[in-house]
């Protein structure tokens, strides 16, 4: 067709150039019949012109025919980049298409009203269908039922917004029902027809998705569980003073949340009589970048009071200096428990104590009542002195100084028994354990004797201070006598000795020991007696032991018992000896 | 302790009482000792029981003022002690806490009072005279019994044998038909017997032999 077309020109352009020539000659013709007559011969001038026209015929016949060579050349140039280009363009189409088609991203591209004009392979095929089963149908079958509206709404958004990118991410679901995570670019853009469609490109984030959801879910548990576990956790670097707490540590310390908290504020919700020594454990962790572990109480803003326990664990990096990575736990209820605790046990050695005291109230009441029974008696005397016809001063007076004597000693008593009876107790004071085990004995010396008991004691000579409670530990000391004068009841035919005895060991601490030479212990209840309700008496409760052992425990010392080998049995106690420089 | 010999009989009843006082507490003794030494009283102080029966006491009117609780040796083992020992001394018992079961024992082994402490003064004083007065009277018929029993022992069989005839109720002449003697001989007997048994009459004869339970059935030898 290319060559017909080529010789069709070829030959217009020879009729051309042969219609010239025979015009050129018809006008010759008639100049020459017409014209004025020529100077020369009219044939030779004919001839030359014959002639002229026929070298002019050749010239141009040979000019048409390298023009048409040339022209034809360009044409066949012109028609091979033609060709080119058409390949090139060919190519480049399938090089597009090919990318759009396989690019791993899927490109959809909906009308206004959410149908699929088009639909990338890969897209589709990601969703598990292909691309004719998506084409034409409405966008919201590749979406879940409950995300649609979402999706509704987007496409609106971006249909009111035409030529704007916006992005999302959303779950799509599969042909086989199973979801992916995409974040969705989208835009609308107005076709020459006028008609509305909006761009969208989705890239899966399923992965990443799921691992933020798995963080998310990590960091969720976390929360939860410093939540249950009333543990909050911090952040601490000194160098910056950057602070940054966990929600839960928020709570505790009843703050909003915020990216960070500054140290004083913490220090002014801490309770001021912790305030110094949690500012000083602070301190102390910031110069020398050691781990530290404190327990302090924080006092709200309504006025109620949280234990908090935090435990901190030095990291030091050399460029950021030393970070402090701890957690705090709220021990507010552990502590509540405790001394509800406290106070059960508190009120269990009160209730112990009063019973013990009323199985010596006889020795008690004798105790009280001798020194009375003299005061009368010596009051009495001191009036008769004075009564009589010529009245005995001298006698009088002396009367009245054991009055007063035995005021004071009936005093004495009432005033030990009154100790043991109150319930105020638990106030820690340097105490001498000579004069504790001497008070004790000054109340059971009646009980002794009509017991028949004879009572030796080797009291060590100034003695190392204890901490402690007195009433406390008169409790112990005046159960464990009790005890040993019950064990020594059906002692007979040998002397009934009791020694009591205090003795330093090592100035660490002082031991008070109890020996009787009574029923004795066997090895076996040497551990048990100190059980609640182990008793190996017919009418004992078991709780004296118990209790004294829970004291002597509470004093940081050890109360144990042990068999004599021979007769009778010890128990002791010890208790660590105080130092004014001892931090408890 | 006392320092004093036994004092004659007859002069027993007249002598100033004492009071003894055992208790483990000083001074509650020395309050005692006080108290009674105010109203005129002789008093003595023991800090226990064996000193009290260590020392030695005057045959005078006394009363013993006791601790129920007495250390070692309690206040009613040592009531049991002086039974033993045959010392026969009204007891008032002190205790510091009413112990039932320990009255009621005191007071069945002769206990004549028993005072809580602490006691009013007035109820000691008073406890402590009318035992004493108990004790005077006890001591005065003790007295008497023994100076009859002395008298009696100064009789000769025969007269003992009329004395036990005569307070039956038998007139002279029945006596000296019962043994076998003259009747005259009878009569010298009884104004021995009257005499020796220091009897101002028939009626105080026969009194005499009552306390001493002599009988004509079982004429002593």
């Amino acid at each position: 067709m290319r060559n017909q077309l080529l010789k069709f020109r070829r030959s217009a352009e020879q009729s051309l150039l042969g219609g010239m020539a025979l015009a050129s000659l018809t006008a010759a013709c008639i100049w020459l019949v017409l014209g004025p007559a020529p100077e020369v011969a009219d044939y030779l001038i004919a001839v030359a012109l014959l002639f002229a026209l026929f070298l002019a015929l050749l010239i141009v016949m040979h000019l048409v025919g390298s023009t048409h060579k040339q022209m034809e050349a360009a044409l066949a140039s012109r028609a091979s980049a033609e060709r080119r280009a058409i390949q090139a363009l060919r190519e480049s189409e399938a090089q597009w298409k090919e990318v759009f088609e396989h690019n791993p991203v899927m490109y959809f591209m909906v009308d206004a009203d959410g149908i699929v004009l088009s639909v990338n392979t890969f897209g589709a095929a990601q969703l598990g269908y292909r691309v004719d089963e998506l084409r034409g149908q409405s966008v919201s079958k590749v979406f879940f039922e409950a995300d649609r509206d979402a999706v509704g709404q987007s496409v609106e958004i971006c249909l009111a917004d035409i030529g704007q990118t916006h992005s999302w991410e959303i779950r799509k679901v599969r042909k086989d029902g199973s979801a992916l995570w995409v974040r969705e670019n989208a835009k609308a853009v107005r076709r020459q027809d006028n008609h509305l469609i909006v761009l969208i490109a989705c890239e899966d984030i399923t992965e990443h998705k799921e691992a933020e959801n798995a963080l998310r879910q990590s960091g969720n548990y976390l929360a939860e569980a410093q939540r249950l576990s009333r543990t909050g956790s911090f952040g601490w670097r000194v160098i910056t003073g950057e602070i940054i707490w966990s929600d839960e540590t928020f709570r505790i310390f009843g703050f909003d949340k915020a990216p960070s908290v500054a140290l004083d504020r913490i220090i002014q919700r801490i309770h001021p009589d912790d305030r110094a020594g949690a500012q000083q454990t602070i301190d102390r962790a910031s110069s020398d970048g050691k781990d530290f572990d404190h327990e302090y109480r924080l006092l709200m803003p309504d006025g109620s009071v949280r234990y908090v326990h935090a435990t901190a664990h030095a990291v030091t990096d050399a460029s950021e200096g030393i970070e402090f990575v701890g957690a705090v736990t709220d021990v507010t209820a552990r502590r509540q428990a405790e001394e509800k605790l406290h106070e059960a046990q508190a009120e269990l050695a009160h209730v112990t104590r009063v019973t013990a005291l009323g199985e010596l109230a006889a020795s008690i009441a004798h105790e009280v009542n001798q020194p009375l029974a003299a005061l009368v008696a010596n009051a009495a005397a001191a009036q008769r002195w004075l009564d009589r016809d010529t009245p005995n001063l001298q006698e009088a007076r002396n009367a009245l100084v054991s009055i007063i004597d035995d005021g004071n000693r009936a005093g004495d008593v009432v005033q030990r028994v009154r100790g043991l009876v109150s319930k105020n107790t638990d106030q820690k004071v340097s105490l001498d354990i000579n004069e504790i085990v001497n008070e004790v004995i000054a109340l059971l010396h009646r009980e002794l004797l009509s017991h028949r008991i004879s009572l030796r004691t080797k009291l060590t000579p100034a003695p190392g201070v204890v901490l402690g409670d007195r009433v406390q530990l008169q409790q112990v000391i005046l159960n464990l006598i009790v005890n040993s004068i019950e064990a020594m009841q059906p002692v007979t035919g040998r002397p009934r000795e009791l020694v009591i005895r205090t003795q330093q060991e090592e100035a660490q601490q002082i031991l008070v020991a109890v020996t009787d030479c009574g029923v004795g212990l066997t090895a076996e209840n040497a551990n048990r007696v100190f059980d609640a309700f182990f008793s190996t008496k017919s009418g004992g409760m078991g709780m004296g032991l118990s209790i004294c052992r829970s004291i002597v425990e509470s004093h940081g010392g050890r109360l144990s018992a042990c068999g004599n080998g021979g007769l009778g049995a010890t128990f002791q106690f010890s208790l660590p000896i105080h130092r004014e420089d001892n931090t408890p | 302790m006392t320092g004093r010999s036994t004092s004659p009989r007859n002069a027993a009843s007249q002598e100033e009482p004492i009071i003894y006082v055992v208790d483990d507490d000083a001074s509650v003794r020395d309050a005692l000792r006080n108290l009674f030494r105010s109203v005129g009283l002789r008093v003595e102080v023991f800090g226990s029981g064996s000193e009290f029966l260590q020392s030695r006491h005057p045959d005078v009117a006394s009363c013993l003022i006791l601790d129920i609780r007495l250390p070692r040796l309690s206040g009613l083992d040592f009531q049991v002690e002086l039974a033993k020992a045959g010392i026969h001394i009204p007891i008032i018992f002190m205790t510091g806490h009413g112990d039932i079961p320990m009255t009621v024992r005191a007071m069945k082994a002769g206990a004549v009072d028993f005072l809580t402490k602490p006691f009013r003064d007035q109820d000691m004083l008073d406890a402590v005279t009318a035992a004493i007065e108990r004790d005077r009277t006890s001591r005065n018929e003790a007295r008497i019994l023994a100076d009859l029993h002395a008298h009696f022992a100064t009789l000769t069989a025969r007269e003992r044998e009329i004395m036990a005839l005569v307070t039956s109720g038998l007139m002279n002449k029945q006596i000296a038909a019962e043994i076998g003697i003259a009747e005259i001989t009878v009569k010298i007997h009884r104004g021995h017997i009257m005499r020796k048994m220091a009897a101002k009459s028939l009626a105080d004869l026969v009194k005499m032999a009552q306390t001493l339970d002599i009988q004509r059935a079982a004429p002593p030898q």
